[in-house]
């Protein structure tokens, strides 16, 4: 579904990713960790080009989306992301938050977007939310719909960069719920995370980053009884 | 002791007498209020159309400053709208007036017509400015949501980010505003009849300069005081939606 080949980012002089060669194919779910620095979260990023890579390719499906001729507008519409900061638009009601990119790009009618979003907000128990600001709301909140969001654009993979690091302990479980819900659904998931838990046990595959590479990728429970690498244990010592 | 306190209260009267002829003779005499009248009625208009053209022009500086090439480099637009609001930030209002009126319009160009495409250019930067900053004071985040859902740039500039910015940029919108009423105060340099040079010729026809400046003075004041309660109430709406 998304395949990357020799992905590199640079800021100025320093070198996030240094060659990344991956591939996600539909249904799985993706779970990656490593310490802060490790180029992470560019590496998501870089999937939907919300960074641009410094070299190297991605493809989404059979098209080759680094390609400056790409329209990335229309791509972005079938890859969903969820932020650390959750990111609703603070001008907007929720149901508005959910209606607004459906209902512009004429995916769908506002009826249509409005009886969607009612449907998902149901689905995250949030349905009493719909007339409510964001910031009027949870941190769980927030996030739980800025997952519903992205869902109502029927994407058909999501990436969650950090989606529980900016939450208050007791808000982590009502997020990471709904996250196994939908990997439950089928969804092609792609997480960065420091959840352990989550990658132990929704995870297909679990990839260990450190210094722009990818270090080490096994099943969950390879990944966590029989680590390989010295900096894969070194990592799991400290964080387990 | 006496002789001296019958000194005083005797003149007290002639005190104010001289206060109330001075006033007479600057404000009521020769219809001298029409003229002032006048001249207020000139000062508005020039801030009036300044502001608007000063906020049209001002939001398109602002959003040619801001522009990127899908590089993410600096377009022809960004680096000519720096150097244009550089400028004329650069440069005092009045000078600005004066090279507009004697050194690039036509001759026959009219007087009030020169002010207000001065003040308008002079405004425009300043709300620019503005502008830009209430822009790039909002959240990067929501850009990268709005992008992130499909959304092109100027859809997620148009629904989101604007927006936002309107509630950073409206307080310092209307104190920009009050500043432009003062400054057009200098448009009597070419020769315009507006409030301050209204006082100004009042001095020079009676010879009193006290009464017509401070009068003036004071209508200007009062003007400022309105606009600043208007901008009281407005921050205070912006900031109870806040807390919604």
């Amino acid at each position: 579904m998304i395949r990357v080949e020799n992905l590199t980012k640079n800021f100025g002089s320093l070198e996030v990713l240094k060659g990344i060669n991956y591939e996600i194919k539909k249904g799985e779910k993706i779970v990656v960790v490593g310490p802060s620095g490790s180029g992470k979260s560019t590496f998501l990023r870089c999937l939907n080009l919300l960074e641009k890579p410094t070299s190297g390719k991605v493809w989404f499906e059979d098209q080759l989306i680094t390609d400056p001729k790409v329209n990335i507008d229309k791509i972005r519409t079938q890859v969903g992301m969820v932020f650390q900061q959750f990111n609703l638009f603070n001008n907007l009601k929720v149901l508005d938050n959910i209606t607004l990119a459906p209902v512009k790009l004429k995916l769908q009618t506002k009826e249509e977007a409005q009886e969607n979003a009612m449907r998902l907000l149901e689905r995250v128990g949030l349905s009493d939310k719909a007339y409510a600001y964001p910031s009027q709301l949870s941190g769980g909140q927030k996030q739980r719909i800025a997952i519903v969001r992205s869902l109502a654009m029927n994407p058909k993979v999501m990436l969650f960069d950090e989606p529980t690091s900016a939450l208050d302990p007791e808000m982590v479980g009502e997020v990471l719920y709904v996250m196994r819900e939908l990997a439950e659904s089928g969804m092609t998931m792609f997480v960065v995370t420091h959840e352990m838990g989550f990658a132990r046990e929704v995870a297909t595959r679990v990839v260990f980053m450190d210094e722009g590479q990818i270090v080490e990728e096994k099943t969950p429970d390879e990944f966590f009884t029989n680590p390989e690498s010295p900096r894969l244990r070194d990592f799991l010592a400290r964080v387990l | 002791m006496n002789l001296y306190f019958s000194t005083i209260a005797l003149a007290m009267p002639s005190w104010m007498e001289s206060i109330k002829q001075d006033f007479y003779i600057s404000f009521i005499s020769n219809d001298r209020y029409i003229v002032f009248a006048k001249g207020l009625l000139m000062t508005l208009r020039l801030t009036f159309f300044a502001a608007i053209f000063g906020i049209i022009f001002g939001v398109l500086f602002a959003l040619m400053k801001l522009s990127r090439t899908k590089k993410g480099k600096r377009t022809v637009f960004s680096v000519f709208a720096s150097i244009y609001i550089d400028v004329i930030r650069g440069t005092p209002a009045v000078l600005q007036l004066l090279i507009l009126y004697f050194a690039v319009l036509p001759a026959t160009a009219s007087k009030e017509l020169a002010a207000v495409i001065a003040f308008s250019i002079n405004s425009s930067a300043y709300v620019a400015e503005i502008v830009r900053a209430g822009i790039q004071a909002v959240d990067h985040g929501q850009t990268e949501a709005g992008r992130s859902l499909g959304l092109s740039q100027r859809q997620t500039m148009t629904y989101i980010v604007i927006p936002q910015a309107m509630k950073n940029i409206l307080p310092a919108l209307v104190n920009e505003f009050i500043v432009l009423l003062k400054e057009t105060a200098v448009a009597g340099y070419i020769g315009v009849m507006d409030l301050t040079k209204v006082s100004d010729f009042v001095v020079s026809r009676t010879f009193i300069a006290f009464m017509p400046l401070i009068g003036t003075a004071v209508i200007y004041f009062t003007i400022v005081k309105i606009l600043s309660f208007f901008l009281g109430k407005l921050e205070r709406r912006l900031r109870q939606s806040d807390s919604r």
